[in-house]
């Protein structure tokens, strides 16, 4: 077996108990990319020779006997709208093609401070917007499991390149399934935290009430050891919550004796594949055996939520993108004989068509005379869908849905036609309405050999529940085999 | 719905060529009526999130960066100021 096809939580153990080194693992990683990454194109920029410093400084703590955290010498990819201090971050936008910030976000800090290897930047829709990966400015990122399909988005790159062995953990971002549907399409793990947990100073903003960073992985312990690096209080983030947080991989449990977990009839209708009905409920089914008890339950709002999101998060997208004029930072156009004409250029010629669309959407919704008919009735939609799922935590602990309708489409297969796209979102954007955690977990595949997710759904903070029952089902089934040959 | 497109695109600061327009407007038009299905609920209580106050950070003067460090993403500079043309005569 080689290096990089283990999990962080085993190479963790093998580098303490001095069974390889941090170099070695890293040189196995960059090998890697370099055999797949011509298929993959997971990454907008590798970082090979920060990577193999950063991972010689851990061996020689290591030969010191410092005492190191458990990231320590662990190669992780990060999403590239994510600030990483002298090392572009572009958002896969034209706009911040050579944007290299010089502060690093809060959670970028939090790794350092573990010691991680910086592996690169990886691609991801435009500025975020996007459920394919297909609206990157630099290229399209391919499915590990099938090159001729999509790996899913926003955090594209962030799934394909765990999911091909190219690093060993990720970090992406989730406004309405971003992490959780790329992670079910390239057959990883994905945790969406509670909105407020993980610090957002220095990720490039998309909808701001919505965004989350997230871990990415390929076992449920390697997911849990990464949140628990990143999530906490930070003063820089007025919207992060003020509380304690525990160790979440030590605290792992595979015991759902008498653990309620909800059904919700809505994510099983009309649109969901047949095969990703059967191996969702197949999870449902094997949690029983082990000593769960499924009832089925009911949000009737799920319906509303797609509308109430587009409305929502193109609102705060056209406010918080407003920024990128051309002055201070970022592209600007080559001529121009006016201020306004600099900024119309700047912004026609950097932005992306999707870019351009939420843009125009999030104007108009929030244009003079609409207000109260668009935007005010999404946050009262939010309000009714935050209550029905708080009204079934009362009857159950977790909620299991399928994590997308289907599995991975083929690439440029809906990119005419926005409101398909939009569709692929259907099952994960409530989550992110209710401000929830959610985990996907991959639960088999389908006739192509694709892979398909289940998500489960908690309360707000219950992520340790949500770990440990993804973590009784990995157990169940003997752990989640990803990586694909790629030959 | 009709969507005005031209008069949005001038609100966001945003050219949309001749030839996209009708693209544009078709497309605004269906995510508009999808939109558009949104119940009426009631709208008598606050929209803001009661049990999650925001607490803000002391107002406290802070050297991060250095001048230089911030200019070099500027797309133009001159004596270590940000070029932009001129807004008054």
């Amino acid at each position: 077996m080689e290096m990089y096809q283990y999990t962080a939580t085993e190479l963790s153990t093998m580098l303490k108990e001095k069974k390889c080194s941090a170099v070695e693992i890293t040189k196995s990683v960059i090998d890697r990319i370099h055999a797949v990454e011509d298929k993959v194109k997971a990454f907008i920029t590798v970082t090979e020779d920060v990577a193999l410093q950063k991972a010689e400084e851990v061996d020689k703590k290591i030969a010191n006997q410092q005492p190191i955290s458990e990231l320590a010498g662990i190669p992780i990819a990060i999403k590239d709208n994510i600030c990483t201090k002298g090392v572009a971050t572009t958002c896969a936008s034209k706009m911040l093609e050579h944007f290299v910030p010089p502060y690093n976000a809060t959670v970028i800090e939090k790794l350092n401070a573990c010691d991680y290897v910086p592996i690169g930047k990886v691609n991801m829709d435009e500025f975020a917007m996007g459920s394919s990966t297909e609206t990157s400015y630099f290229e399209k990122t391919k499915n590990p499991h099938d090159f001729n399909r999509v790996p899913g988005g926003s955090s594209g790159g962030s799934a394909a390149c765990v999911g091909a062995g190219e690093a060993v953990l990720s970090l992406g971002s989730d406004t309405g399934g971003s992490i959780r549907l790329p992670a079910s399409y390239c057959g990883v793990v994905g945790l969406k935290p509670t909105y407020s947990s993980v610090s957002r100073y220095g990720l490039v903003a998309f909808a701001s009430s919505l965004d989350q960073i997230g871990p990415m992985g390929r076992s449920v312990s390697d997911v849990a050891m990464l949140y628990s690096a990143i999530c906490g209080r930070d003063a820089h983030d007025a919207t992060s919550a003020i509380r304690e947080y525990p160790d979440f991989k030590a605290n792992l449990n595979c015991d759902v004796k008498g653990k309620v977990i909800g059904i919700p009839k809505e994510y099983f209708g009309e649109g969901v594949s047949e095969v990703v009905r059967k191996n969702v409920m197949q999870v449902a089914k094997e949690l029983e055996k082990n000593g769960a008890v499924l009832r089925e339950i009911s949000l009737p709002s799920t319906g509303y939520a797609l509308s109430a999101y587009y409305i929502i998060s193109s609102a705060e997208a056209s406010s918080n993108l407003a920024r990128f004029d051309g002055v201070k930072y970022g592209y600007r156009t080559a001529e121009y004989n006016s201020l306004i004409e600099m900024y119309e250029k700047t912004r026609s010629e950097g932005f992306g068509d999707e870019v351009k669309r939420r843009i125009l959407l999030g104007t108009f919704v929030l244009s003079s005379g609409y207000y109260d008919a668009y935007y005010k009735r999404a946050k009262l939609l939010q309000q009714q869908t935050t209550k029905e799922f708080h009204q079934e935590f009362e009857k159950c602990d977790v909620i299991l849905t399928p994590t997308a309708p289907d599995t991975a489409f083929k690439i440029g297969e809906n990119i005419n036609d926005p409101l398909k796209m939009y569709a692929t979102d259907i099952c994960t954007i409530n989550v992110n309405i209710a401000g929830l955690p959610a985990i996907s977990v991959p639960c088999g595949k389908d006739e192509n050999h694709l892979p398909i997710g289940v998500q489960l759904i908690g309360p707000k903070f219950s992520e340790q529940t949500l770990l440990n029952t993804a973590f009784a089902y990995e157990q169940i089934v003997g752990g989640f085999s990803c990586i694909p040959e790629l030959n | 719905m009709k969507v005005d497109i031209r008069h949005i695109a001038k609100l966001s600061r945003l050219q949309v060529k001749e030839e996209e327009i009708q693209k544009f407007e078709q497309e605004m038009e269906q995510i508009v009526s999808m939109v558009e299905n949104l119940p009426q609920l009631d709208d008598t209580g606050a929209l803001i999130d009661v049990n999650h106050p925001m607490v803000m950070r002391e107002d406290v003067a802070q050297h991060h960066f250095k001048r230089e460090e911030l200019l070099k993403n500027a797309p133009q500079i001159k004596a270590g100021c940000v070029v932009v043309p001129k807004i008054v005569d």
